[in-house]
């Protein structure tokens, strides 16, 4: 192709004609220029070559084996002589126009016949390379193809040298370069966007280095994780080169098999989540999740999200392949090996900060296909036979800031609209309809006419919070104008003379509407049912893209019998999935919890690199995971990897940086790794049978933490213990354990003594269906797991059934108990504890509940709201809860003659909280549309607040409970008219 | 659907029947009280409306606030959308702007002797609803009818309706009797005992004497509605510079749901495979 322009360019030569100056003496003096600088390179060639185009690859060596000073100095005049040629006719390169039909002026054309650039690079090299040089060339080529009149990388002989100069410039510290030379690399993909022809270019010239290769891309990655202009610049280049990779199959199929981007992407999450503060400085007991206000002042932090932002825009535009292997790096990379263990870390602080963090990440994640990951992880992994999904739940049951961090993160997945999410949080617990009486699966889907349900909500006012009981303003009652359609019409006389108009007739037919008298109504109640529309409304409009109605039918009852929906299935589904997904390997490392035994570093190093690389996946089958790694790690990488990560070190020796750079993030991965398997050494004792691991846990079941009072007590607490901490306690059962039990044993104490005595019959039905011997044992070998060293196998086995079978719902004895799940149950029994929540607890509960009550799912409604359903003797509703909570607070009230004075004064202070979280929170804080129940008390000018300590929680309990059940009300209400609103067809 | 109201006329108790009558008559606004129900309006404003919200100054002593009113405000929305459901044919109803508890409405009679009758008619709640008394239908201009009031227009509901159980008894099926006492002509017990007669001895009079009411009607189609409600039903004749806009975009709203979904697939996510309760089970997410 070239030959040809050039061809045509010698052709047509005389007759160019250029604009402004003379086309004519540019040439000449372009021409002569490059004669004196000629002279001057040539005296100083070693070679003396008359050849006119020294081939790169003797540079490469003479560079390689440090032979710049072979022929002595070049002199300073002289050097600085060529520069000042070499600027000139730079510059009358840029300001030539191109020639007639877009080929070639006629400098450029004698720049690509004569091989200028590629010459003077080896110039550059000749002497000595120092930074100042590079940074001068990568400024000269930035000009060049920033300014230049006419497409200049089209041509060879100026695209090599630029490569040769990016290569070379790669390996260099120094910042001052570094920032050159990512701005020029970004410039020039910004070319590659707008012209994507050069693309076969720049491949083809990689191609000359002996290797299929896309420099720039390449160049770019070492920089993703970058903080400041820099890494922004690099990030922004990548972008442009994904979004081409989504039209250029080749470009995608380079990037996904050719480089290391995507490992290094999600390995860098890895490197970047271990620099995170381990323990969050938490400004007060209130905190539960990390706002912006918060994390823009963690550097950390904002680097994380930068990365995790640049993972979800890569995903957003890049062509499919590049999104799936991303996604299963980051999975397989991240999640899997970093964010697991880290979720059961030993400190409690610990799991909080990462708990928050994952909230965070949830928040910020914007493109499906990463959420999705993220949220598969979370329901669908096993840490150490244990599904993520039950160990967060159990921890909501935390009396600590883990408890609350743990909801504000259920708040966010709930908030997601996930059918998958509901499905394994309550819904599959729903579906077979155990949970009431068989006659009862119409009621589910039955429409309340009356709002009977509402009103059976509202009966449930504790006497003190009517009302009628508290004075303005915090009575917030308004005649609202039922009476006579006078308000919205100015002129009320008129109003009596339509009145008249049309009811004096009527009044004496018997159809009057003459009632008169204004009617006071609870004006707050208008704003929860303006909210219950919007959350509804909004709801349904969400979960039209859900796969059933979950409303008894559909699915149907019978097919999902407990029995059937067998974990195994789900194992095998989830493993099938992950095969898909994580196209070559490290799937038996996430998958099968062997990996961590095994000494990973140069082990796992190994696979990373197999993992990306090997074109025949190994893995379409599943075969046993113990014999894989075997398989793998002594293997030598294929061929063709390896002679591309040679070529990626050789291409300028020591300069070309990739390969470091990797490294190094492998390294911190490894490190992370290695930590994760010491923490799991433990474990790991029992792991060559991995149904031990689950015992544990007492994590499966569910209210076990702050449960009992009773003898058994202790034995709970242990369990509770290892409730909130995984396997900790196994790891370190004496520096941290012991210390930690102590102090929990105190909080219990507390807790129990704050008259906490009605005690859940739920709680324990759990394990009703053991018989009393099994059920000693059982809670037995649970306080004995957590104590002893090592534990025993055979006493393991019967928890490990009670508890699996409970989490699958799947075993016969948990067929006759009808279990709505843990994470119900969770959440009743901290609301049942209401009165003693603090308020931003109690605050985050309702809104939960509230989130949960508008869904529209039937099976769900009629579980929360509908009270007119009959529910099996040993199902907890959400209406007896509340029920139990109200006379708790009348036995309180009826015992306390100062109750109704404090309730005031507490609502007057949480009407100035209001006031106060509206006016500093308009700009709007990310993550926290549910924030709260923040829409209590709206609408009025706020009073002084009378002092009133937080402490007396249940005097706030007490009105947040009256608000509650507005809001459920207004929920139920909203609910029988939206849910049945005919749709168009 | 019939049968869910005409069933009940076998089980008419008279005395219960005159009762309730009685009562309505002398003191309807006690009805509530009686029924330990909150006392409601007739002209209450649709909560829905911001502006409705109001007037601090009213404040008085003494009165008790209640939530009766947004039950009963709910149940009638719950109503109407019942009634927007049964796409009941020929008949249109809209509420009252002032009250839930009155409905304007209209009905086309599309054949049978009343053929070409366009009524209008409006539907008067009891505010103890759904407790009370059936609701009433009073047709704007008497209609000549044994089974409608000559004097009020009142048409007999109750007969059809005796006792108005809740959960068995919708409004719909009241607008749906009205509508079927225009096909079927039943002339026992009548309000109208000159049409009854008629109707019976001298079909060839009753006719002339119905074609006479359609036209009467329908001459008085155009007129401003009797009561002043920005809801009220009023027609006026063809005047392309409204109807035809009006009438586009009543043809364009049947496209919009489409649009509607491609731009509300913003917020829930699914991975689940249509008949199955497992997650991410679908085979490739289509979503992403």
């Amino acid at each position: 192709m070239m030959a040809s322009v050039v061809a045509n360019g010698n052709q047509d030569g005389q007759s160019l004609v250029l604009n402004g100056v003379d086309p004519e003496t540019c040439m000449i003096v372009f021409k002569n220029h490059w004669a004196q600088v000629v002279k001057i390179l040539e005296k100083h060639d070693p070679l003396r070559s008359s050849s006119m185009h020294p081939t790169l690859s003797v540079i490469n060596l003479g560079v390689g084996s440090g032979g710049v000073h072979r022929f002595g100095p070049i002199p300073g005049d002289e050097a600085s002589a060529v520069q000042n040629y070499v600027e000139h006719m730079l510059f009358l390169l840029m300001e030539e126009e191109s020639g007639q039909g877009g080929c070639m002026g006629p400098i450029l054309e004698f720049v690509v016949m004569e091989n200028v650039m590629e010459r003077l690079f080896v110039w550059s090299l000749r002497r000595e390379f120092t930074d100042e040089m590079k940074l001068e060339q990568l400024k000269m080529y930035e000009m060049l193809v920033g300014q230049a009149r006419q497409p200049l990388l089209h041509h060879k002989p100026i695209l090599r040298p630029l490569m040769m100069l990016l290569s070379s410039c790669s390996g260099t510290a120094a910042p001052a370069v570094e920032a050159e030379l990512v701005l020029l690399l970004n410039q020039l993909c910004c070319i590659l966007a707008k012209d994507p022809s050069i693309l076969e270019l720049f491949f083809h010239t990689s191609e000359d280095q002996g290797a299929t290769n896309f420099l720039i891309f390449s160049l770019l990655i070492p920089y993703i994780h970058r903080e400041g202009t820099v890494g922004q610049q690099a990030r922004d280049a990548l972008l442009l080169i994904m979004s081409l990779s989504a039209e250029n199959e080749r470009v995608a199929r380079h990037v996904v098999e050719n480089t290391y981007f995507c490992p290094v992407l999600a390995t860098g999450l890895s490197g970047l989540y271990s620099s995170l503060p381990t323990k969050l400085e938490v400004p007060n007991e209130e905190w539960h999740c990390l706002h912006k206000v918060d994390w823009m002042r963690m550097p950390s932090l904002v680097q994380f999200l930068n990365s995790l932002e640049f993972c979800n825009a890569v995903i957003q535009v890049a062509h499919p392949s590049i999104k799936d292997q991303l996604v299963a790096y980051i999975y397989n990379g991240f999640l899997v090996p970093v964010l697991a263990p880290a979720l059961h870390k030993l400190t409690l602080e610990e799991v909080m900060t990462t708990t928050a963090y994952l909230d965070l990440f949830l928040r910020s994640i914007s493109e499906t296909s990463l959420l999705q990951t993220f949220l598969s992880f979370i329901l669908l992994h096993q840490h150490e036979s244990v599904y993520i999904l039950d160990t967060l739940v159990s921890r909501i049951n935390t009396p600590f800031q883990l408890g609350t961090v743990s909801m504000a993160l259920f708040r966010t997945l709930i908030g997601f609209y996930c059918e998958d999410v509901m499905l394994q949080l309550i819904l599959r617990y729903l579906i077979p309809c155990n949970h009431m009486m068989l006659s009862q699966r119409r009621v589910v889907r039955e429409r309340d006419f009356y709002s009977t349900s509402a009103a059976k909500m509202l009966a449930l006012t504790p006497s003190c919070c009517s009302p009628d009981h508290s004075p303005p303003p915090l009575r917030q009652l308004d005649s609202i104008l039922f009476s006579k359609g006078g308000a919205d019409t100015p002129n009320s006389s008129s109003t009596a003379d339509e009145q008249k108009s049309f009811s004096e007739e009527d009044d004496s037919s018997g159809n009057s509407c003459t009632i008169g008298s204004e009617i006071y109504l609870d004006v707050s109640y208008l704003h929860y049912l303006y909210d219950a529309r919007l959350s509804i409304s909004s709801c349904i409009r969400a979960c039209q893209v859900w796969s059933a109605l979950y409303d008894a039918e559909d699915p149907p009852p019978e097919k999902y019998q407990p029995g059937v929906l067998e974990e195994p299935k789900l194992e095998g589904r989830q493993t099938q999935t992950a095969l898909k997904r994580v196209p070559k390997l490290l799937v038996s490392n996430a998958r099968s919890g062997l990996p961590r035994g095994e000494p990973p570093s140069i082990h796992q190093l190994e696979l990373e690199w197999d993992d990306s690389y090997d074109a025949c996946p190994v893995q379409t089958t599943e075969t046993p995971v113990e014999g894989k790694p075997a398989h793998l790690s002594p293997s030598e990488p294929p061929k063709h990897i390896q002679e591309m990560r040679r070529t990626a070190i050789m291409l300028v020796k020591g300069s070309y940086i990739e390969e470091n750079e990797f490294q190094d993030d492998v390294m911190v991965y490894n490190l992370v790794a290695k930590k994760d398997s010491s923490e799991a050494e433990h474990a790991e004792e029992t792991q060559s049978d991995p149904a031990h691991a689950p015992l544990r846990n007492g994590l499966t079941l569910p209210t076990s933490l702050v449960s009992d009072n009773d003898k058994n007590s202790l034995k709970a607490k242990a369990k509770g213990q290892t409730d909130c901490n995984g396997n900790l306690q196994n790891a370190t059962p004496v520096e941290s354990g012991e210390d930690f039990l102590a102090q929990y044993e105190e909080l219990i104490c507390i807790l129990d003594s704050e008259g906490r005595g009605k005690r859940v019959k739920g709680d324990r039905e759990l394990n009703k269906p053991v018989s009393p011997v099994e059920e000693e044992e059982e809670e037995e070998m649970d306080f004995m797991s957590f104590t002893a060293e090592t534990p025993e196998p055979e006493k393991l086995q019967s928890p490990f059934g009670t508890v699996q079978r409970l989490r699958s719902g799947s075993s016969n004895r948990c067929y006759s108990v009808p279990f709505t799940g843990p994470f119900i149950s969770v959440l009743f029994s901290r609301l049942e504890n209401m009165l003693t929540n603090p308020l931003h607890v109690n605050l985050l509960l309702t809104g939960i509940l509230a989130q949960l009550a508008a869904y529209p799912q039937p099976l769900l409604r009629s579980f929360l709201l509908n009270t007119n359903l009959v529910f099996q003797p040993t199902v907890r509703s959400l209406y007896q809860v509340l029920a139990t909570v109200k006379s708790q607070i009348e036995e309180l009230s009826a015992s306390r003659l100062d109750f109704p004075e404090r309730i005031t004064a507490a609502q007057h202070w949480l009407l100035a909280r209001e006031a106060s979280f509206t006016a500093t929170d308009k700009g709007g804080s990310c993550g926290s549309r549910q924030q709260d129940g923040g829409r209590i008390l709206k609408s009025s000018p706020p009073p002084k607040p009378k002092a009133i300590s937080l402490d007396q929680t249940e005097v706030f309990a007490t009105v947040l409970f009256a608000e509650f059940l507005k809001e459920l009300s207004a929920i139920t209400q909203e609910h029988s008219i939206l849910s049945y609103i005919p749709v168009e067809e | 659907p019939q049968g869910h109201w005409s069933a009940r006329e076998s089980t008419v108790r008279p005395d219960e029947e005159q009762g309730g009558h009685a009562d309505q008559k002398t003191s309807p606004a006690r009805t509530s009280h009686k029924k330990h129900l909150p006392p409601i309006p007739k002209n209450a404003v649709p909560i829905t409306k911001p502006a409705s919200v109001g007037t601090p100054s009213h404040l008085a002593n003494g009165t008790h606030a209640s939530y009766g009113p947004f039950y009963l405000e709910y149940s009638l929305m719950a109503e109407f959308t019942l009634v927007i459901k049964q796409k009941l044919p020929g008949i249109y109803v809209q509420p009252s702007y002032k009250s839930a508890l009155m409905w304007f409405g209209v009905i086309f009679i599309r054949h049978g002797l009343y053929q070409d009758g366009v009524f209008k008619f409006t539907v008067y709640i009891p505010d103890n609803y759904p407790d009370g008394e059936c609701p009433k239908l009073v047709f704007d201009t008497p209609v000549f009818h044994p089974l409608v009031d000559p004097v009020s227009g009142e048409l007999d509901v109750k007969r059809a309706f005796t006792k108005w159980r809740r959960n068995h008894n919708h409004i719909w099926q009241v607008l749906m009797y009205a509508r079927t006492v225009f096909y079927k002509i039943n002339t026992a017990e009548p309000l109208n005992p000159e049409a009854a007669v008629l109707y019976e001895k001298d079909g060839q009079l009753f006719k002339s004497k119905v074609v006479d009411g359609v036209k009467l009607c329908n001459s008085h189609l155009f007129d401003q509605p009797k009561v002043d409600d920005p809801f009220a039903i009023s027609f006026s004749p063809w005047n392309p510079a409204v109807h035809d806009e009006a009438k586009e975009r009543m043809f364009t709203f049947k496209r919009r749901p489409e649009e509607h979904h491609k731009g509300a697939q913003v917020s829930g996510l699914s991975w689940v495979k249509p008949g199955s309760t497992q997650p991410f089970s679908k085979v490739d997410s289509p979503q992403s």
